[in-house]
């Protein structure tokens, strides 16, 4: 909403400078967004007044004007032939600066000196309706030479509020006004009419109906005869652009104008247009059309409410007029409409056909029904005094359901409850009071024991409903500076994270100390990720949740997985000849809920990924590759941390069509499924333009929450020593390492504390299609120091058994 | 008589000093103190020394054997504690060389912010509570006092799963589900950290973003009380000598609703680019919850009051790290990220 501060003085008067003001309206919660200059223009543009015409010596098209400028005279060429001797008209001087950055210059012209340059609308950058092109000429007088800027306010600054969707009130000059009196302690005085009526009631010639009292609680209307329909006054012109409002015709510009003074969006008809001179407010009949104003033939249904003749529709309620029955030259009555609607209907149907406009908007918010008389009255005022009608008697007034003031009971206590500080009770009625509303003491029942104030809420501030809405109104007007800076009494309480939230900085801990670096990549994704992820057709992860109204198809449908999220960051680095990523994220994937679920669930999962080398470079040695044993390496680095066991198995064929089939394992957590670690397919990888090995992996967070173990568990210290022993095997390649281990476990009971793998080896001396594996074990006795002979024993049964179970020879080393 | 004691202490002295290392000092030693040695010698000679002179010059001899020794010893452990000059140049090390590197990954900035502003209210007594992002109409709006058709829905564009379930537009709806779980409790105190979504994508915004709510609910909270512990925050988040303000506002969750500023971080207030002259800079939405919104999540607004307030993460993270396009948090560029 644009203030122009000289047209807000019009309604207040204000001490304050116009930075002043803007502070003081924002500390007070009218937001001051800006505070610009209406049209800035320099001191050599003066007003003129134009002592004689003549023709140029030798120019045909041009003719010489003497201009008077106050100090002096000067002699000035002109194309326009829209003056005449005693203009008042804009004169730029030699040297002034125009709007668009031009200088003007003393210049000859075939031979006669022209000393400045009469300026037109378009050349003042001001956007006025004309009659006639040409020389802007000013209606007013002013005193010659004064500068143009001072004369037509058009260096006045103007204050852009940014309103809260509350304060419809101020969507209005006067509203502002009453605001910045409430503040300063100033008077607020609103336009006195002085209207003329004449002798025909408006009753004869007009009338109302309507049909939808819950969508438009009051339509009245005015009729004024016999008009001139053509360009508002200057000065009323200048006044609406300074507001933002393009000037149209005297009469739209009066409606303009009076919507900008009082807040209440007003409509003209052309009443000769109207069928049978009647307005009935009803809703649209499903498949009728209208012409709106834009030019748009709008197809309407019964959710949109219309103004329509005795025939058809000629207006969106509170949206947009008709075409039909727009105000044109010919135009010599009109049917003036300021009606109240309802808020939430017109926001739907200026949302549906995509119509905002400064109407719906004042509508949508709620206007003050009992603004309408005014604005009619006002309306009818100015059409009158500038296009010469006659304003016929009366407004109809349909108004199904007057305005009753409500009355809210307020506490003086409950100010000092809600905002930590005391206020004098006078200075809380005289708040009160000074922003229209009517404060008496509440009747004596509920005033005896406390003070009870009854606080009647007048109809332009429609968005007071309770005590605590009054309790806002005194603190804002007083400044929140008031408000005193304290911390909540009471008992004291631990605060902390959840269980989930440790887990989780813990996970995030573990894995940046491994070198992975953190992501977070949008909730929402492209659904062609699963056709690139090559997921089958009944893949439970295609059922994703998807938005109705996305912003692009990149950001399409929620999540099932954070593997496309880790893909695109991965391409986008690689696009920057990143090419060593190690990167992390954990996030929530949503899966769409069962049939009576309104929600889906949610579950947080962790995807890692890494490429390139895994180790930057180091003078000492080649770059290290990462494979899929890094990555399970950090695996098993974030489940160890956690104090969690897992097993790795193979997948099903289709489970993960993403990856490597014969480089991928699903991970298990106490015997359920909980991820999956592997190489990214070769030809997904081949897709997305990523270069080198790709590993993944992909773990829910549900099993590691419940597993996880936060506190360290204290095991007590060996007390024997133990005996090491060393056995390598060969064994056929396709024998799996976790078997042997498991069978190393089983013969080695409880003495033995510890297997590990240390070697694998291929190549010289081991048989085609077999491999060497080869184990460190550490024995220990809780109770005593163990023989030779007792660890022998065991080694013995061992050799046995893996010769039994894999035909596994012991190896020499 | 004289058996040349000096002259065998002195050469004794000069070899042990020249000794370079444990080896050769062993060899001194067999010779000055082996059987064969020089100064074992001296001792048998003792028998031809007159009687008289025996006792002192065996005194004399015993001393020299004894600081022999000790010499020896002395001087091994130094040498010991010493590497021999071949093994120092062997050995030696180009210091100026990189050390090997090891990779710490990072955290991603947003993730800090979030940890830095929880730690800041788990320390004042605020427990950290969760909801879900995808979320019903009815917590994200109607609970909170923003009817259907309401205009302050226009202050957030939301996308939609279908008419009643929509990506939350703010973290507000975990007010509602905290107080409804935990109605008649008292006190509470949460914030809730999360992740939002609005229709919007340019230099300022992004269509996900990261939020954190905070609410305190008790018999006799104050507007004081919220602006104090905003003040503390703010003083622990953004440095001692902040200021805060606040400006009325309207959030239809909370009445009375401010806007609140932090004097600005990069000038102190003097007025700079970052915070358009202005001297502060807006960082949160803050309010004494709705008596509706009380009462629609259980709580007698005639018995307690409660503050809530929401900050963007963003925004403090754009500030604090001096980023001018939120965009960047998401594209995860490596090189930012490290």
């Amino acid at each position: 909403m644009k203030v122009p501060y000289n047209w807000l003085r019009q309604y207040v008067e204000i001490d304050l400078s116009p930075e002043e003001l803007a502070e003081r309206l924002t500390m007070s919660g009218i937001e001051v967004g800006d505070v610009s200059t209406f049209a800035p223009l320099g001191e050599r543009v003066v007003t003129g007044v134009i002592e004689t015409l003549q023709p140029h010596p030798r120019a045909a098209g041009l003719q010489m004007a003497r201009v008077h400028a106050g100090n002096g005279y000067f002699e000035v060429a002109c194309g326009a032939w829209n003056i005449k001797e005693g203009d008042a008209v804009a004169l730029a001087l030699p040297d002034a600066r125009l709007p668009d950055g031009s200088v003007v210059l003393e210049k000859e012209i075939k031979g006669t000196l022209s000393q400045g340059m009469l300026l037109s609308a378009r050349e003042l950058a001001l956007e006025v309706a004309q009659e006639e092109e040409g020389v802007l000429v000013l209606n007013e007088r002013h005193p010659p030479g004064t500068p143009l800027s001072e004369a037509l306010f058009l260096n006045q600054p103007v204050l852009e509020l940014e309103l809260t969707p509350n304060r419809a009130d101020c969507l209005g000059l006067l509203g502002v006004a009453r605001e910045v009196a409430a503040l300063t302690g100033g008077r607020c005085s609103p336009p006195t009419v002085e209207l003329v009526e004449s002798g025909t009631s408006v009753e004869q010639k007009a009338g109302v109906e309507i049909l939808d009292p819950e969508l438009c609680p009051r339509y009245t209307a005015r009729m004024v005869e016999g008009v001139q329909v053509k360009s508002s006054p200057l000065n009323l012109q200048l006044k609406l652009l300074s507001a933002g409002i393009r000037p149209i015709n005297n009469i739209v510009d009066v409606t303009n104008y009076v919507m900008w003074e009082t807040g209440h969006p007003m409509h003209a008809f052309d009443y000769d247009k109207l069928n049978e001179g009647r307005i009935i407010v009803r809703r649209a009949r499903e498949g009728e059309t209208l012409l709106t104003l834009d030019g748009v033939e709008r197809v309407l249904d019964p959710e949109v409410l219309v103004i329509a003749d005795a025939a058809e529709p000629v207006g969106l309620g509170g949206v947009m007029g008709g075409e039909h029955t727009e105000i044109t030259a010919a135009t010599r009555r009109v049917l003036l409409e300021a009606a109240c609607f309802h808020p939430a209907n017109i926001r739907r149907t200026a949302r549906r056909l995509n119509l905002p406009s400064e109407a719906s908007q004042r509508f949508e918010k709620g206007v003050d029904p009992e603004g309408v008389i005014l604005s009619q009255d006002r309306a009818a005022e100015l059409i009158q005094k500038l296009s010469g009608g006659e304003v016929l008697e009366g407004i109809l007034d349909n108004h199904p359901s007057p305005y009753i003031p409500p009355v809210i009971h307020l506490e003086a206590e409950t100010v000092h409850k809600v905002l930590g500080y005391r206020v004098e009770e006078a200075e809380m009625v005289s708040i009160l009071e000074g922003l229209g509303l009517k404060v008496k003491e509440a009747e004596a029942e509920e005033n005896r024991r406390r003070r009870v104030f009854a606080v009647e809420v007048p109809s332009h501030r429609r968005d007071l409903f309770q005590d605590v809405d009054l309790v806002e109104e005194v603190a804002r007007v007083q400044g929140y500076h008031h408000i005193p800076s304290t911390l909540p009494q009471g008992v004291i309480t631990s605060g902390r994270r959840s269980r989930r939230q440790q887990v989780l900085q813990r996970a995030r801990e573990i894995l940046t100390a491994c070198g992975l670096h953190e992501i977070i990549t949008f909730s929402f994704i492209n659904p062609r990720f699963f056709d690139l992820m090559q997921l089958a057709e009944g893949d439970g992860r295609r059922r994703a949740v998807a938005l109705q109204n996305p912003i692009t198809e990149d950001q399409g449908v929620m999540r099932t997985t954070l593997v496309p999220g880790a893909l695109q960051v991965m391409q986008h680095n690689m696009n920057r000849r990143v090419d060593d990523q190690q990167i992390f994220e954990l996030g929530e994937v949503f899966m769409p809920g069962a049939e009576d679920e309104k929600l889906p669930h949610e579950r947080e999962m962790i995807c890692m990924a890494v490429t390139g080398r895994a180790t930057a470079t180091f003078w000492g040695e080649p770059p290290r590759q990462v494979d899929f044993y890094y990555l399970k390496g950090i695996l098993q680095a974030l489940l160890g941390g956690l104090g969690i066991g897992y097993e790795l198995e193979e997948p099903r064929e289709d489970e993960f069509p993403y990856l490597h089939p014969t480089r991928c394992g699903r991970i298990s957590i106490k015997g359920n499924p909980a991820g999956v670690i592997g190489s990214l397919h070769p030809s997904v990888a081949e897709e997305m333009e990523l270069r080198g090995e790709v590993l993944l992996a992909e773990l829910e967070m549900e099993p590691i929450l419940e597993e996880a173990a936060l506190d360290p568990s204290y095991r007590e210290l060996p007390r024997f020593p133990a005996v090491l022993r060393d056995a390598a095997f060969i064994i056929p390649a396709e024998v799996r390492a976790s078997e042997m281990l498991a069978a190393i476990g089983e013969c080695g009971g409880e003495l033995l504390e510890e297997a590990t793998l240390f070697d694998v080896y291929l190549g010289e001396q081991i048989p085609e299609g077999h491999k060497s594996l080869a184990f460190s074990m550490v024995f220990r006795h809780r109770e005593k120091t163990l023989t030779d002979e007792e660890v022998d024993r065991i080694q013995n049964k061992l050799e046995e058994e893996m010769y039994r179970r894999f035909g596994a020879v012991l190896r020499k080393l | 008589m004289d058996l040349g004691i000096v002259e065998v202490q002195q050469s004794f002295e000069e070899e042990v000093c020249q000794a370079g290392d444990a080896e050769e000092l062993e060899k001194i030693r067999v010779r000055y103190l082996g059987k064969k040695g020089k100064i074992t010698a001296l001792m048998r000679r003792l028998g031809q020394v007159p009687p008289e002179q025996r006792p002192a010059i065996g005194k004399m001899l015993n001393r020299l054997k004894e600081h022999a020794e000790e010499v020896l010893a002395s001087r091994l452990e130094e040498l010991k504690s010493r590497l021999s000059e071949e093994r120092k140049e062997k050995e030696r090390l180009d210091i100026t060389l990189p050390g090997r590197p090891f990779q710490i990954g990072r955290i991603h900035p947003i993730t800090l912010i979030l940890e830095e502003i929880e730690d800041i209210f788990v320390s004042m007594g605020f427990q950290v509570a969760e909801g879900p992002d995808v979320e019903l109409d009815y917590y994200n709006f109607e609970a909170l006092n923003i009817p259907r058709d309401h205009p302050a829905r226009d202050m957030q564009d939301s996308f939609y799963i279908d008419g009643e379930v929509l990506l939350r537009t703010h973290t507000s709806p975990v007010q509602v589900r905290t107080m409804e779980s935990m109605a008649p409790e008292l006190p509470v105190r949460i914030i809730a950290p999360g992740k939002v979504y609005r229709r919007d994508d340019d230099v300022t915004h992004s269509p996900m973003f990261h939020q954190v709510e905070g609410l305190a609910v008790d018999r006799h909270i104050t507007m004081g009380d919220l602006k104090g512990t905003l003040l503390l925050f703010s003083r622990e988040m953004f440095g001692r000598e902040r200021e805060i303000r606040l400006r009325p506002s309207f959030f239809p969750f909370t009445e009375p609703s401010a806007e609140v500023d932090i004097s600005c971080i990069i000038c102190d207030g003097s007025g700079c680019r970052v915070c358009s002259e202005t001297g502060w800079l807006e960082i949160l939405g803050a309010g004494m919850v709705h008596p509706q919104v009380l009462e629609m999540s259980g709580y007698d607004p005639r018995e307690v009051t409660g503050y809530a307030f929401g900050m963007g993460v963003e925004r403090i993270a754009m500030l604090k790290y001096g980023i001018d396009d939120i965009r960047l948090f998401y594209t995860n560029d490596l090189r930012m990220l490290k």
